[in-house]
This record gives C-alpha cells, sequence and structure tokens, in this order.
C-alpha cells in the first residue's frame, strides 16, 4: 500500500516535473530547430517526447491510484 | 466524388437513426435522458469524449495553426491535452466520489449545492453559455462556409447551417445522452480514420517525414520553431492556453458530465489513458497535413488550403469520406455541448420530472435558436475562438475546484472572485479593457489573480476552523 502511495506520489510530481519544463528553454528555444530527430525539428519531437511522457504517468497511475480498487457504480 | 459523398452520407444518417433508435425507450427516466444511465464503458467513454474535444476546430483548424504558425502548435494543444488526460485522471476521482455523496445532474446544480447558494450555479451556468455558444457557432458557420464553397448550387451557407442545427436539435431533444454518445462514437472512428489517411497521404507526397521537413525549412525555417513566423507562440501565450485547456474536465459541462456518466471509476482511468493514446495519433496527423500545406499553400486562404488538402488532393472517396466527417465532427461536439448546457439548466430548476424534461427539451430549442443567430454572424478565426472559449470557462474553475475538493462549505468570495474574472475577461475581448497588464497577457493575470484569492480563501478558512 505505501508503495503504491510513493509510485502514485511520483506520477503526480512527474506531471508537474513535465508540465514545469514545457515553457523553459529546454522544449520551447527561441528560433531554434536543431538537434533534430527522425527528421523532425526539436521542439516537435520534445513535444512528442513530453505528450508520450504523460500517456506513461498515466498508465502508471492507473494501476496505483488510490481509487483503482475503487468500482462506485450508479452514480 | 458527388456520388461517394451521398453514399456516405446515406451511410452516415443510417447509423445515426440506429443509434437513436436503438437507445429510444418511451419509459426512461430523466437520468437516463439526460446521464446516459451513468453507464458507459472505457471505449465508448473514450470515443465520446474525444468526439466532444476533437471537432471541426481539430479537423480544419489544427492543420492550418500547424501551416501558419509552425510546430508550436504541438505545444499548444497536444502537450496541454497530455496534461488534461492527468488531470481527467487525478479529478475524475474526487468528482464521481462528490457525485456520489451530493447526487449529480449537472455542474451548476452541484455546486448551488455545494456552496448552499444558488448565486454559485448561476456563475457555473452563465461562463458555459457565455463561452460555450459562440464557439458552437462559430464551428457550424465555418463548415457551412466550406460546404457553400464545396456545393455552391445546392445551398447557401445559412442552408447548411440550419440543416445542421435541426438535425442537432432532433437528436438532442429525441435520443437525449445516450444518443449523443453512441453518435460521437461513429464521429470518433469516422475523424481518425479520414485523419491519418490524408496525414499518411501528406507524407507520401514528399517520400518521407525527413523530406516534409526539409521542404518546410526551405520554404520558411521560422516554423520549426517557437514563437513561429508570426510571433504567436510566445510562452505566456502558451502557459495561459495550457491552463485553461488543463481545466477544461472541470470546466466545461460535455467533459465533466463524460467523466460522471462512466461506469467505474476504473473505466474513467482507462478512458484518461486511451484518450492520450488516440489524441497523439490525431495530433499527428494534424502535424503532417498542416506541414504539407505550408509547402503546398503557403500564402493560400484557410478555405483553400482545406479544400485542396482535405479534398481535392484526395481521392474521390476519401474526399467524400473527409466531407462527411467533418458534418459529423461538428454534429456531434455541438450537440454535446448545447445539450450539456441543457444539462446545466437542468440543474438548477426544481419540480416533477415530467415537467423539468419539458422546459430542459424547451431551453435546449432555444440553446440551438440562439446558435443559429450567432453562427450567421461571426467572424471566422476557428482556432483562436475555441482559445477563447476554453480561457473564458476557465475563470469559473475555482468555484468547481474547490467546490469538488474541499470537504467543507466554501466561501463565497469565489464565486465573487470568479465572477468578476469572467466580466473583467469578457470586457478584454470588446477591448474596454487592455489586453495586457504591465506586460502579462490578460487571461494569464487573470489566472494568477484566481490563484491568490483561493489561497488566501484556503487559509484564512482554516485557520478560522482551527
Amino acid at each position: 500500500m505505501k508503495h503504491r502511495k510513493r509510485i502514485w506520489r511520483f506520477c503526480q510530481w512527474g506531471v508537474v516535473f513535465l508540465s514545469v519544463i514545457t515553457f523553459t528553454p529546454l522544449v520551447i528555444p527561441a528560433n531554434t530547430y536543431l538537434p533534430k530527430l527522425f527528421g523532425l525539428p526539436y521542439t516537435l519531437w520534445a513535444g512528442m517526447l513530453l505528450t508520450l511522457g504523460y500517456t506513461v504517468l498515466i498508465l502508471i497511475g492507473i494501476s496505483v491510484h488510490p481509487g483503482a480498487t475503487q468500482n462506485n457504480k450508479n452514480i | 466524388m458527388i456520388t461517394w459523398f451521398w453514399i456516405f452520407s446515406i451511410i452516415y444518417i443510417g447509423l445515426l437513426i440506429y443509434a437513436s433508435t436503438r437507445t429510444y425507450n418511451k419509459k426512461r427516466s430523466i437520468d437516463d435522458f439526460m446521464l446516459a444511465g451513468s453507464n458507459i464503458g472505457s471505449i465508448l467513454g473514450v470515443l465520446t469524449y474525444a468526439a466532444a474535444l476533437f471537432s471541426a476546430f481539430i479537423f480544419m483548424g489544427m492543420p492550418d495553426f500547424f501551416r501558419v504558425h509552425g510546430v508550436g502548435a504541438w505545444i499548444f494543444l497536444a502537450v496541454s491535452d497530455g496534461a488534461m488526460f492527468f488531470f481527467i485522471f487525478w479529478f475524475g476521482y474526487y468528482l464521481r466520489n462528490k457525485a456520489k455523496t451530493v447526487g449529480f445532474k449537472g455542474m451548476a446544480g452541484m455546486m448551488s449545492h455545494v456552496y448552499q447558494t444558488k448565486w454559485a450555479g448561476y456563475t457555473v451556468f452563465v461562463g458555459a453559455f457565455l463561452f460555450l455558444i459562440p464557439y458552437v457557432a462559430i464551428q457550424i458557420r465555418g463548415i457551412s462556409i466550406f460546404f457553400n464553397a464545396i456545393f455552391p448550387a445546392l445551398l447557401p451557407s445559412w442552408g447548411w447551417a440550419l440543416i445542421i442545427v435541426l438535425i442537432m436539435l432532433a437528436y438532442g431533444i429525441i435520443g437525449g445522452l445516450k444518443a449523443i454518445v453512441f453518435s460521437d462514437a461513429i464521429q470518433a472512428l469516422l475523424l481518425l480514420t479520414v485523419l491519418w489517411i490524408i496525414g499518411y497521404n501528406c507524407v507520401k507526397y514528399f517520400g518521407n517525414v525527413n523530406n516534409l521537413f526539409e521542404q518546410v525549412e526551405i520554404v520558411d525555417n521560422r516554423l520549426l520553431s517557437t514563437p513561429g513566423p508570426q510571433g504567436l507562440f510566445t510562452v505566456q501565450f502558451l502557459l495561459a492556453t495550457f491552463i485553461s485547456i488543463l481545466l477544461l474536465p472541470a470546466t466545461q459541462p460535455q467533459f465533466s458530465t463524460r467523466i460522471v456518466v462512466m461506469k467505474s471509476m476504473r473505466e474513467t482511468y482507462r478512458m484518461a489513458a486511451g484518450l492520450c493514446i488516440v489524441a497523439t495519433f490525431v495530433f499527428v496527423a494534424t502535424a503532417f497535413i498542416g506541414m504539407y500545406g505550408a509547402v503546398r499553400y503557403t500564402t493560400a486562404s484557410t478555405r483553400e488550403f482545406i479544400s485542396n488538402s482535405l479534398l481535392f488532393d484526395q481521392s474521390n472517396a476519401l474526399a467524400a469520406l473527409a466531407i462527411v466527417g467533418l458534418f459529423a465532427a461538428v454534429l456531434s461536439t455541438s450537440n454535446a455541448q448545447v445539450f450539456a448546457l441543457g444539462s446545466e439548466f437542468r440543474s438548477l430548476i426544481r419540480g416533477e420530472d415530467r415537467s423539468v424534461l419539458l422546459r430542459t427539451r424547451i431551453a435546449l430549442a432555444l440553446f440551438a435558436v440562439v446558435v443559429m443567430i450567432f453562427s450567421v454572424i461571426m467572424s471566422d478565426e476557428l482556432v483562436l475562438l475555441a482559445r477563447v472559449s476554453f480561457t473564458g470557462t476557465s475563470m469559473i474553475a475555482p468555484i468547481i475546484l474547490v467546490g469538488i475538493l474541499s470537504k467543507k462549505r466554501p466561501g463565497k468570495e469565489l464565486i465573487i472572485a470568479s465572477a468578476i474574472a469572467l466580466f473583467l475577461f469578457l470586457f478584454s475581448l470588446s477591448e474596454y479593457i487592455p489586453d495586457e497588464i504591465g506586460g502579462v497577457r490578460i487571461d494569464l493575470a487573470l489566472h494568477g489573480f484566481l490563484v491568490l484569492v483561493v489561497l488566501t480563501s484556503l487559509a484564512v478558512r482554516s485557520k478560522r476552523s482551527n
């Protein structure tokens, strides 16, 4: 249980981290499109990695979230 | 193309009729009608949420946004949506638990209950009404003008708008939320398929992704970075958009309702994960179409670019499917939003089930009339108007977030602050007040003001209770 809580906290902080770095030159350096990856300009592939990061955190979160075992039907 | 168009139209309308007759039940309760019996599974949940989110704004607006403003559009929408899907997951837990405790008919009604004042509900409803109606109207306008350009002899643009509004109205009033959810599923599948085939064709035209971006670099290398050729994607613009989109599951009723009507918490989580994956595929396709347009239709107008890239550069069958897909996209998103306004209205009124249902249906009809009027008189800025809608409704976020997350009755100061922010934002749009304060965008400044009010309110109340 404690382990799941820790992972869930990691997911939440992970999302905060990804959201904060989005608005830094790490992801959106002004007027810079190098280095390219598979032909994609820097901001595009960095943005795609961020989206992938959110997806991974959601997928991890599904199994460790406190409500994961709740089946609250009939709202 | 015309033959294909009629074939796909007949199939699409047949599917709509099938869905509405399957879900129609004379003996259903008002909750079955408005909340689809709160029994939606994760796959249907992904499709209906995606359809409510990915409208003509995605189909027509985002490729053009990539074409004109460059790859920063990915941060503008895809990254913001990624965070928003996590927020569905995080916020959905609290929303569904609150709904279980106090009941849910609509967000406005729920807030009236939580705050123990009707003003909370009225503010939420006004915020949704003011910013959803223009958004629905602009989509209907966009598609009706587009149809008029493709079939100039068939109908005037207001005629297309009228057809969409009438189908939307009939579908919502007769079928209820369940029918809308099924039509959403059809639209989402159609949209995904068409966008991906067109996106693939756009890359194929250049041989591969590498060649595509090399050509874009030759045309205008500013498209490959932020802030883009027109300097739109500044940090402030992207941040304010991020906040507004992040809060959508709380602030726009068509999304909060879709979280509540899920069968269980687990299905809600699966929906959030599924959405993240589906959305990524959609955005990749729109990016490719936009970059293709940046090379081939550099100086073309939006309408020329859309009609060429989505229709005339494609095979006849695919072009016809794209037209039906566009029609379906506008219909289901408009339906979702107008129906959500109906739910919000219903949550604020009291009375016997039959009379509430009748008054709700009349309200739906009135909303549709207002949408029709707006669609005739509005401007054409699809993506930026969508953004205004997201930002406008984000001003009521403090009422909803604190109302859902707090175990005690929240303070009325949150209602006052949200109402002030809502009207200041409206005044800035009408240019009665400047859209920047000390170099900070007004939307971002208002978000800051609201955060400050929420923190102060929570601190004072916690101190008092100690």
